[in-house]
């Protein structure tokens, strides 16, 4: 060209700048050959994945393809199904919580999980299924269990909206209310890995972008790895993510890289709609 | 079965076909113009505008792609990539223009020596059609070829310039001459220019990865 353009010093720190955050970053959780049945059925084959801390991971892939099959595994939830098995390792903190020493009660509480659906205690208020965790755990002291009730509805964006109504059945919240409540009786257990299936598949839009919005601010102090079947949620909230198809993960890099320049042509294909 | 996409896809290809045909028509006549000494001026303008609406159309288009059906991966990359490369066939009906106005602004140069133009012309031509022929077959390794013929066409210029600068006491040129020529240098020096944007939004399409403007 004519015109000069930047010099070769300025344009190598701007590539620097804009270059993807390599996976070689610590992890929260590492997966290392993880494999999982159902009966005889093998739906996970060989999973290998790090999870990097406080950042959000989205699993994503066609129904049957192993994603939920692959969250449950990270709380040890799936071995809970009769006939369900998982083999390999997943390393918490340098812990692998597969090991026989490992209590699975102790990973539940500091891998949390949210459902599909909203699942409130049905007969509980509102303040006593964020608190339920706490007392099942043994903890008794009120005035503790009170301050960690409200930093929970704090922390699920619920509080402002509850906290006059704190006797009333969680089961009267709006569904999206619910799913937030849902999160807060996650959070009163002080996780460090929140795990989410689906979280918004039954809240209508408005609901969903508050779990959207809330799932960016939690990040700051969890690791989060939800299931979604829908893609543009994925790129919308998450860091990184992992496509798996036939219980196989087929690729899994930093979210702008999946959604915009794709390694693999399955990954794009699905991406793209083109199966699915 | 054919995703709604491919059919709004489809619709910005069809465009960009349209916008290659008129561009290059546009250049070609234009540089014709220069070396027949013919009057096209109201024929490129009109293409020239037409270039230019093709353009909003697709960037029009464009956005409601993004709107409607948020794509990804290939269909991102090339729905951005024709924003580009349609201000790229626009910009080469603009020169086209503003070589045949040029053209009419100095009057009469049939005698004047039009050989470093219709030399670079040449190769302009020649890129025109490589970055063309590279969107339709989706030539990632075009844009290193074109970057070549850029290096070529940027030394022709220079080279113009300054032999004319330090040849101008012992050999005078009638002025209409040498502006009509500098003028048109520059012009398809820009044509140049934007055929290499052309390959480079080519290459972004194939392999995701953007090059550095030079």
């Amino acid at each position: 060209m004519i015109n000069g353009g930047l010099t070769d010093n300025i344009l190598e720190k701007i590539l620097k700048i804009n270059e993807y955050p390599a996976l070689k970053q610590p992890c929260k959780a590492s997966i290392k050959n993880l494999n999982a049945w159902f009966g005889t059925k093998l739906v996970l084959k060989n999973v290998n994945l790090d999870i990097i801390p406080n950042s959000v991971t989205a699993i994503i892939g066609p129904s049957g393809c192993g994603k939920t099959t692959l969250i449950r595994c990270l709380n040890r939830m799936h071995e809970m199904t009769p006939g369900a098995a998982a083999k390999g390792q997943v390393i918490v903190d340098d812990v692998d919580i597969y090991d026989k020493r490992v209590d699975p009660v102790s990973i539940k509480r500091r891998i949390g999980m949210v459902f599909q659906k909203p699942n409130p205690f049905p007969t509980m208020s509102i303040y006593d299924n964020v608190s339920a965790g706490l007392k099942l755990n043994g903890v008794k002291d009120k005035r503790l269990i009170s301050e960690i009730v409200k930093e929970s509805l704090e922390g699920s964006a619920l509080w402002d909206e509850v906290k006059d109504e704190l006797d009333k059945p969680g089961m009267g919240l709006s569904g999206g209310q619910q799913q937030r409540l849902c999160i807060a009786r996650a959070l009163a257990m002080q996780p460090e890995v929140l795990l989410m299936d689906e979280p918004t598949s039954a809240l209508d839009p408005i609901a969903s972008s508050k779990i959207e919005e809330l799932v960016h601010q939690l990040k700051k102090d969890l690791t989060i790895v939800t299931v979604t079947h829908n893609m543009l949620q994925a790129a919308r909230v998450s860091d990184y993510t992992a496509f798996m198809y036939l219980g196989e993960l087929i690729e899994y890099g930093p979210t702008n890289q999946i959604f915009k320049t794709p390694q693999k042509e399955l990954t794009e294909r699905y991406i793209s709609g083109k199966f699915g | 079965m054919t995703r709604l996409l491919d059919l709004g896809i489809d619709h910005i290809r069809d465009i960009i076909m349209d916008m290659t045909k008129l561009s290059e028509y546009s250049v070609v006549i234009a540089i014709g113009s220069y070396q027949e000494s013919t009057s096209v001026k109201k024929q490129i303008f009109e293409w020239s505008e037409k270039l230019r609406v093709l353009q909003d159309e697709v960037a029009d288009l464009a956005i409601e792609l993004i709107a409607r059906y948020q794509p990804v991966a290939t269909d991102l990359r090339f729905i951005r990539s024709c924003m580009e490369i349609s201000y790229g066939f626009s910009r080469f009906g603009r020169y086209a223009y503003d070589i045949v106005e040029a053209i009419e602004t100095m009057g009469s140069i049939s005698d004047c020596d039009k050989s470093a133009v219709l030399e670079m012309a040449k190769t302009v031509r020649d890129m025109i059609f490589l970055s063309v022929n590279a969107l339709k077959s989706r030539d990632k390794d075009v844009a290193k070829k074109l970057y070549e013929l850029d290096d070529t066409v940027d030394a022709l210029y220079r080279t113009y310039i300054r032999v004319t600068i330090i040849t101008q006491n012992e050999k005078p040129r009638d002025l209409r001459c040498y502006i009509s020529a500098s003028l048109i240098l520059r012009y398809l020096e820009r044509i140049s220019d934007h055929a290499c944007y052309i390959g480079d939004s080519v290459n972004y399409i194939v392999t995701g990865n953007s090059s550095p403007r030079r």
